[in-house]
């Protein structure tokens, strides 16, 4: 970076703090999460105050160390564990770090492929829960990526026994307290864990615990037990941020997708 | 004002969010452009808008078309956009950054319509929502429009 | 901050629609215990909307034969489908002559509005009583999903909007009947199996409603002056299909 620009950068970082002092002032911090009127937290808004969870593009689900410093997205838990702290076998690890030194040049996801998982929850644009009292499920509807949608039955039902590998699972969930708990299995691994390139497998069992600590914060904190790309269950997450008055608008992502051809990733330069 | 949101800008451009989404794959952040041209189409699509200029070297007096990748349509339309709001024909200045395939192609960050001065934000997938005039005064967005 | 009781009353069901469960359903269609009807499931019952009787869109009372890609036995029937302006049935005809080898669809792009309903693969209706909306999710297509506001706003100004697939919508209950307005089509889709055009100024008026237990009976008014020279009208049916919708994405095969 120039030096020249060192001076409008610290008068814009100095304002950005600025602002954040002013945000943060009331002392009583974020409100408490809705609640339906059976006691029990609400994922969503009221008729009054519509919204939608934005997914954080920047999250990661472990840290990692860059030029000597470990890197720890806002709103990334702080309980992640390291990069080092991941029980990858040799080969997941080998994959995770090829596919990070080429800049994610191959991600499906850039390519319109849906993505369970963590990456559903860390997809812009918008992400609804719907809770349909009706039929005892919850709907998770994606603005982004394909547009597509993931449904989370909460009836009591057992998970499939030797379902059709798909790429969102199959899922099923129960309420732990104001935690809903939702078990997958049966992927086809052909997609990215995450934005980073985190892989799995088709042996991979999913646990997400999704939480509202407050109005602001869904808490987002997925269990990955893969025994064919680690050698024992891990977790990491993130909080997805409450965006107050954002509606859902028809997207797709397979319109006009000029990127795929141009990701040469660093080779390219 | 314009000190601000230039500072504002490189503010940006400094967050770390680059490096975790396809922006890096595709565009090289150590090259900046600056362009100028007559828009030749205006692509207002997902999962990018795209704008055509017809860019003319000042020596050879030789046109090249060059595309531009912005935000999503819905970023864009928060930053003041509507879909006609360029018009085929008109004089337009882009700031960017070069695509890593060495062709006529960058990633908008600032579109700035000669005949008024006025600087369109883009939406720029360059880890913030948000460039240009109508954002400059609110902090920082978190890096959310950065991907589909 | 508690939510208005009428976001969730709906846990409770009348039980003679619970008693859905089994046997040929010529019964009614299930209700919410203020009466209002339901498109979708209802507790511990599996089903959702499929097997769309239609396999094309021609203007309702006209009779052409179709195949299940919508193309014409009779070449010669064209002109009866929908009162085409010449343009859009030349286009229509290049289609259909060409074999539908520029469908979109054939590059994953979403079916689009009315396509949709006729694309099979299951759709089900979420109403989100919270937020006064219905979702539509489909199975068929690109397994993507719809909104209706159905929160008494004014329907948007197509030239203020972006363009998309599923349109803008906005709908209300004519009785037990969901009625939707939508603007703000792109002309990336074809509008039907077949091959019917349309263009930017496309907006449909659509009629859903659930005359029994199994049946789902849509209506679409076409109004593209642009591309028809009046409005005009088809209707289909879907059938309620027992078990989940699958999951399926399109793949263009070159991935």
């Amino acid at each position: 970076m120039h030096r020249s620009a060192i001076a409008p950068l610290a008068l814009a970082l100095f304002a950005a703090l600025a602002v954040r002092g002013q945000e943060s002032a009331p002392a009583e911090g974020p409100p408490p999460a809705p609640r339906w009127p059976d006691g029990r937290v609400s994922f969503t808004g009221t008729p009054d105050e519509v919204g939608n969870w934005e997914g954080p593009a920047n999250a990661s689900i472990f840290f990692e160390v860059t030029a000597g410093k470990e890197v720890r997205p806002a709103p990334s838990l702080a309980t992640n564990p390291s990069l080092d702290q991941v029980p990858f076998q040799p080969w997941a690890k080998e994959l995770y770090l090829q596919r990070h030194a080429s800049l994610q040049a191959e991600d499906p996801h850039t390519r319109c492929k849906p993505s369970g998982g963590p990456r559903f929850f860390h997809t812009p644009y918008g992400m609804e829960i719907v809770e349909s009292p009706e039929t005892g499920e919850v709907f998770l509807l994606a603005v982004g990526a394909p547009h597509s949608w993931r449904v989370i039955p909460v009836d009591g039902r057992a998970l499939p026994e030797n379902p059709e590998p798909t790429w969102y699972g199959h899922s099923v969930g129960r309420w732990e307290g104001d935690t809903l708990v939702v078990e997958s299995t049966g992927y086809n691994a052909r997609a990215w864990l995450t934005r980073e390139g985190v892989p799995y497998t088709p042996q991979l069992k999913l646990t997400e615990r999704i939480s509202r600590p407050n109005r602001n914060q869904l808490r987002y904190e997925a269990t990955v037990d893969d025994p064919g790309a680690y050698t024992a269950p891990w977790s990491g997450g993130w909080h997805l941020r409450w965006s107050a008055g954002n509606e859902p608008f028809d997207y797709l992502c397979q319109e006009n997708n000029r990127d795929p051809a141009r990701m040469t990733g660093p080779q390219g330069e | 004002m314009n000190r601000f949101a230039t500072g504002l800008l490189l503010l940006v451009m400094a967050l770390p969010a680059a490096t975790h989404h396809s922006f890096a794959a595709q565009y090289d952040s150590k090259k900046p452009v600056n362009l100028g041209g007559v828009v030749t189409r205006v692509e207002w699509t997902n999962p990018h808008v795209y704008i055509f200029v017809d860019v003319t070297d000042a020596k050879t007096k030789k046109v090249v078309n060059w595309g531009f990748e912005m935000g999503p349509p819905h970023m864009l339309q928060k930053a003041g956009w509507k879909r006609n709001s360029l018009k085929i024909g008109e004089q337009v200045e882009v700031e960017g950054w070069l695509a890593r395939d060495g062709s006529n192609h960058a990633n908008a960050r600032r579109v700035t319509r000669s005949s008024t001065g006025e600087a369109l934000g883009a939406a720029s997938s360059a880890g913030q929502t948000l460039t240009g005039s109508g954002a400059a005064t609110r902090p920082p967005a978190p890096a959310g429009a950065t991907a589909r | 901050m508690k939510m208005p009781g009428h976001a969730q009353f709906a846990t409770l069901l009348l039980a003679a629609s619970v008693l859905a469960g089994c046997g040929a359903r010529e019964e009614a269609a299930p209700r919410r215990t203020d009466g209002t009807i339901l498109f979708d499931r209802v507790k511990d019952e599996k089903g959702f909307w499929d097997l769309p009787s239609v396999a094309s869109l021609a203007e309702a009372g006209v009779s052409v034969e179709m195949d299940a890609r919508g193309k014409l036995k009779d070449p010669a029937d064209a002109a009866r489908v929908a009162p085409f302006q010449p343009w859009a049935l030349a286009l229509y005809q290049h289609r259909q002559q060409n074999d539908f080898a520029d469908d979109p669809m054939l590059e994953c792009i979403g079916p689009g509005n009315p396509r949709q309903m006729m694309t099979p693969g299951g759709v089900r209706f979420i109403e989100d009583r919270n937020f006064r909306r219905m979702y539509m999710i489909y199975g068929g297509g690109n397994r993507n999903w719809r909104t209706v506001f159905l929160d008494g706003r004014e329907p948007p100004n197509p030239d203020e909007v972006n363009l998309s697939f599923l349109g803008l919508a906005v709908g209300r209950w004519e009785g037990d009947t969901l009625v939707v307005d939508s603007t703000g089509y792109n002309t990336r889709f074809w509008m039907s199996n077949g091959g019917l055009p349309h263009t930017e100024a496309l907006r449909l008026t659509e009629r859903f409603s659930r005359p029994s237990h199994d049946e789902l009976r849509y209506e679409v008014e076409i109004d593209d002056s642009r591309t028809y020279t009046r409005t005009w009208k088809a209707g289909w049916t879907l059938k309620w299909v027992a078990g989940d919708i699958q999951e399926q994405f399109c793949e263009t095969g070159r991935e």
